[in-house]
């Protein structure tokens, strides 16, 4: 393709896409007297931001890591063992990706408490760890690729464990790089489990306190909620600039294989 | 190597599981809506007065406060005192998961306002704490713009008509009155005013649907002809027009003032109580929704809960709170009498309001009928039905409902 | 679903299975499986949180209503139009993105950071802020009058507000797929490129022949995944209309919630979840289907 158009086009895209952006910001920053850093300091000064943001960063770490490793090892066994009642066991996993969440708040609030788990990070990351989409998507993926590599490591004696973390677990990069993707935007943002599984400020993720804080009965505190909006979004900003390098290392070294 | 890891995660959230028993005869747990900052200060005092007691606090948010405290029913962990919205009141008293505080209420029933929504079947249920009412807001330089006289708001319906009128038409993006459109649950809150003044009701006394009377259509066609010099959107698009200065006059609530002071300090606008239907008829009604105080009836602390409802609804601890979160005011009379709301055009107007507004029926099927009542003010506005026709068809289906819960 | 490929083994034994089934299994059973029986009976009952007392059996009542009610009909085929008018789109959309992003491009990592950024912003606080980028003076007008057009009230005109809300809609989910469309690009082998460009073959005759079909089991995991999200579509119109003007946007995801937490009425809510359940599990099957049998996913 042309290179020209292909950056002219670019640009066009870019720039469509980012202006409601820039208006929005542009409304931030209107109110009072030019430019200033207010609303964002108030935000980070109306409640404990440090603690919400600490929590989010332990919840979304757990998560992700729960979910690397768990959804790896049911997603290599869907896709290279002849498991009986495989089948239908697998269209169960993908099938509750498609119940409405809302259906399952008060079922999973009624178990919590009767575990004794309400206002936990258990009850902030259990329930989040083995998404059922990242099994799907990791398994979609094992089977588009041959198992030599994970045969040959057998015929030398590696034990399952060995086989699944050593020898698929580097092919399986590219998959795990959406899997992280996904399994942190989800989380980072989520807010309705979060604020009804728990009840102190000290176990508030970032969405929820934000969401108390510029959510009035009747008004949007708009100032606040920008504030809040871009304080959040930095920490995934910063994750996925380091994560797109981590894509791309892995991509390269995984595909030239 | 990779099974260590496997068993550490595992240990990891069996570990980040163990949770300390409550004990038995535990602090009281208080749900509320407000910032917590606000609130908390409040507790520390009570606390401090009532060595023994102690308050375990938390903030609902209000967008999903509501399922919070469904699941929480539902599961036998309701809180031990928790704050309901007046249109929220009626189911649960109907459901009957509250204490019956009808004893408290005789005692008190004077010093308060908005007990309204707390009565079902002669039985109280809930304490009023604050309160919220709608008021005009109007630009007093778009006013002049228009040659109106600022120092004086429209007093009746034939007034904001033709201030809505000649405000309209001094430009392309300026209008003259401001109508919720476009969104649910705040519809009638605005058109029910004109009814409300008018001598129009959702139900009668007796309990039956009147809906369909004469006043409500009256309303409802000088509704529509307001309409015709009106923004109509939805309330933050409202409230933001209004402090851009491009928005004449809207009915809305307090909350409004402590943004448009900190975003639009220069804004010159004024507040009016809603106009009546004429001078000699009719009275300045508005919407106003009270945030009522229940104990569920599992507590084990109903005695301690109440004192802590009553030390909330006091006037003295009631005001802070009004102060703090700057858009809802006591629902104690005393309030009428504070130099404080005397004092300021802006708050007096409010205080006073609130003493001519009128609040959703107290009926479980409230939350029903708002959803018929809402629509059948959109189909008009609209133009998909006419107002009589309207009016008619929701009386029939208000019927239905309030038949459901008999 | 394709199976497994013909070199795994049989049956490994249960030690190593159960093993690696085990944490997913627990996390599965307690988290999804109970939620999920229990909504599932909750859709023949009649079931209010405040009053459990009272809960009565009612056996298909709940879902024979529904296709008496206008509400959830209406809910229906909003919900179904909104499918439809946005996963081809922003499929379509994030392809293009992503082939747009190949090759060598002076400041890639920017374009695909400000791509990418929509997505990462919590639906609730985009919602918010579309409600006043629609309004009448506006973010969208005021580019709008730039052009001589404008003045649109976007989300009080039925027939303007749910378009309005699928615009948004893929505006915020373009970049994400984009992004997975190119982490799918670079597993295509580089020696595939260098074969066709041997042969002569340009780039509309690499893009369709070669990187598309490449493609082919990364764009269904794609539509698979963005239908069952969008037949999900909740927040956006709770957030912004509240299912009106005049219905227009009403979801059924929105009546779910609203039949559940505003009515109290779980029972319902959980037939209509189960009818979610039911037009996402077709809509996904019959993707997946479309695309094995237009080829075989590249091995």
């Amino acid at each position: 393709m042309n290179k020209t158009l292909q950056m002219v086009l670019l640009v066009v895209v870019f720039a469509v896409m980012a202006y409601p952006l820039v208006w929005m910001l542009s409304i931030s920053l209107r109110s009072g007297a030019g430019v200033s850093l207010r609303y964002y300091q108030e935000v980070w000064q109306a409640g404990p931001f440090d603690r919400y943001l600490l929590n989010s960063i332990v919840v979304v770490t757990l998560v992700l890591v729960g979910n690397i490793v768990f959804c790896t090892m049911a997603g290599y066994a869907f896709a290279r063992y002849k498991i009986p009642g495989g089948r239908i066991l697998f269209i169960l996993v993908i099938s509750m990706i498609m119940l409405p969440k809302q259906v399952i708040l008060v079922p999973l609030y009624i178990l919590m408490q009767k575990l004794n788990l309400i206002d936990t990070y258990a009850a902030l990351t259990l329930p989040f760890a083995a998404d059922p989409f990242n099994i799907f998507l990791i398994r979609q993926f094992l089977v588009t690729i041959p198992p030599d590599c994970e045969e040959a490591a057998r015929l030398e004696g590696a034990g399952e464990m060995t086989v699944v973390f050593r020898v698929a677990f580097p092919m399986l990069r590219p998959a795990l790089a959406v899997v992280a993707i996904h399994t942190c935007l989800i989380n980072w943002n989520s807010f309705l489990f979060p604020f009804i599984l728990t009840n102190t400020t000290e176990m508030r993720t970032l969405p929820v306190g934000l969401a108390l804080l510029s959510q009035g009965a009747h008004s949007v505190d708009w100032g606040h909620l920008m504030a809040g909006a871009v304080i959040a979004s930095i920490p995934v900003v910063v994750a996925f600039l380091i994560f797109q390098r981590q894509i791309i290392s892995g991509l390269t070294s995984g595909m030239s294989r | 190597m990779k099974r260590t890891i496997l068993l550490l995660a595992i240990a990891l959230f069996g570990i980040l599981g163990c949770t300390s028993e409550p004990a038995e005869n535990g602090p009281i747990r208080f749900w509320q809506f407000w910032d917590v900052a606000a609130i908390q200060p409040i507790i520390d005092e009570f606390e401090a007065a009532n060595p023994g007691i102690d308050v375990e606090l938390e903030q609902l948010t209000w967008q999903s406060g509501l399922e919070k405290i469904q699941a929480a029913i539902a599961s036998g962990t309701q809180p031990d005192l928790c704050e309901l919205g007046s249109t929220w009141l009626p189911r649960f008293s109907y459901e009957g998961v509250l204490e019956d505080l009808t004893d408290v209420h005789l005692a008190i029933a004077d010093d308060f306002i908005m007990w309204e929504s707390a009565i079902w079947q002669g039985k109280v249920y809930g304490l009023p704490w604050v309160q919220g009412s709608r008021a005009l807001f109007y630009n007093t330089d778009l006013f002049e713009a228009a040659g109106l006289d600022p120092e004086k708001p429209p007093k009746t319906w034939d007034d904001l008509l033709k201030a809505a009128m000649r405000i309209n038409q001094l430009g392309e993006d300026v209008y003259g009155f401001g109508l919720n459109l476009g969104e649910r649950y705040v519809l009638y809150k605005k058109f029910m005013a004109f009814a409300w003044g008018n001598g129009g009701a959702i139900l009668a006394p007796d309990g039956s649907v009147v809906f369909n009377s004469p006043e409500n259509l009256e309303a409802l066609e000088f509704y529509r002809k307001l309409a015709e010099y009106s923004l109509k959107e939805k309330q933050e698009v409202l409230d933001h027009t209004f402090r851009n200065g491009k928005l004449g006059m809207q009915i809305s609530g307090a909350w409004n003032l402590r943004n448009y002071a900190e975003e639009a300090p220069d804004l010159n606008y004024r507040v009016a109580l809603v106009p009546r239907p004429s001078k000699n008829h009719g009275h300045h009604a508005s919407f106003a929704g009270a945030e009522m105080l229940v104990i569920f009836k599992n507590t084990r602390q109903r005695e301690d809960a109440l004192k802590l409802a009553r030390f909330l609804q006091s006037y003295e601890q009631a005001r802070k709170v009004s102060m703090a979160v700057k858009s809802v005011f006591p629902a104690s009379k005393e309030a009428l009498l504070d130099p404080m709301f005397a004092e300021d055009d802006r708050l007096r107007v409010f205080v006073q309001q609130a003493m001519t507004s009128h609040s959703a029926p107290a009926h479980p099927g409230w939350i029903d009928m708002e959803d018929v009542i809402n629509r059948s003010i959109e189909e008009v506005l609209y133009g998909r039905t006419d107002p009589k026709e309207s009016l008619e068809s929701a009386a029939i289906q208000i019927q239905s409902v309030v038949e459901r819960f008999d | 679903m394709t199976s497994p490929p013909a070199l795994s083994r049989d049956f490994i034994g249960w030690r190593p299975m159960v093993m690696l089934l085990l944490p997913w299994g627990v996390i599965y059973a307690a988290f999804f499986l109970f939620p999920f029986v229990f909504s599932f009976v909750l859709a023949f009952l009649k079931y209010n949180p405040l009053n459990v007392q009272n809960t009565t059996f009612v056996g298909l009542e709940n879902f024979s209503h529904l296709f008496n009610d206008p509400r959830f009909l209406r809910s229906l085929k909003n919900t179904l139009f909104f499918v439809v008018g946005t996963v081809p789109l922003t499929t379509a959309i994030a392809l293009m993105l992503a082939v747009l992003l190949r090759g060598r491009v002076p400041g890639k990592g920017f374009f695909k950071a400000g791509f990418f950024f929509p997505s990462i912003v919590s639906m609730v606080v985009i919602s918010l802020l579309f409600k006043l980028f629609y309004a009448p003076d506006g973010g969208l007008n005021h580019a709008l009058r730039a052009f001589g057009l404008g003045g649109h009230t976007w989300l009080t005109d039925p027939s303007t507000a749910l378009p309005a809300i699928m615009v948004m809609d893929i505006w915020a989910a373009v970049g994400y797929y984009a992004i997975i469309f190119d982490a799918g690009f670079a597993g295509i082998p580089k020696d595939l490129y260098e074969a066709a460009r041997l042969e002569g073959a340009g780039f509309k005759d690499i893009l369709f022949h070669v990187t598309l079909p490449m493609m082919k089991p990364v764009i269904a995991f794609v539509l698979v995944i963005n239908t069952i999200r969008s037949f999900q579509i909740f927040i956006e119109v709770f957030m912004m209309t509240q299912g009106g003007p005049l219905g227009s946007t009403d979801t059924l995801v929105l009546y779910l919630y609203e039949a559940a937490f505003r009515h109290l009425d779980y029972g319902y809510a959980s037939a209509i979840a189960y009818v979610v359940f039911i037009l996402s599990g077709i809509f996904a099957l019959l993707t997946l289907k479309r695309f094995r049998s237009d080829g075989k996913a590249p091995a």
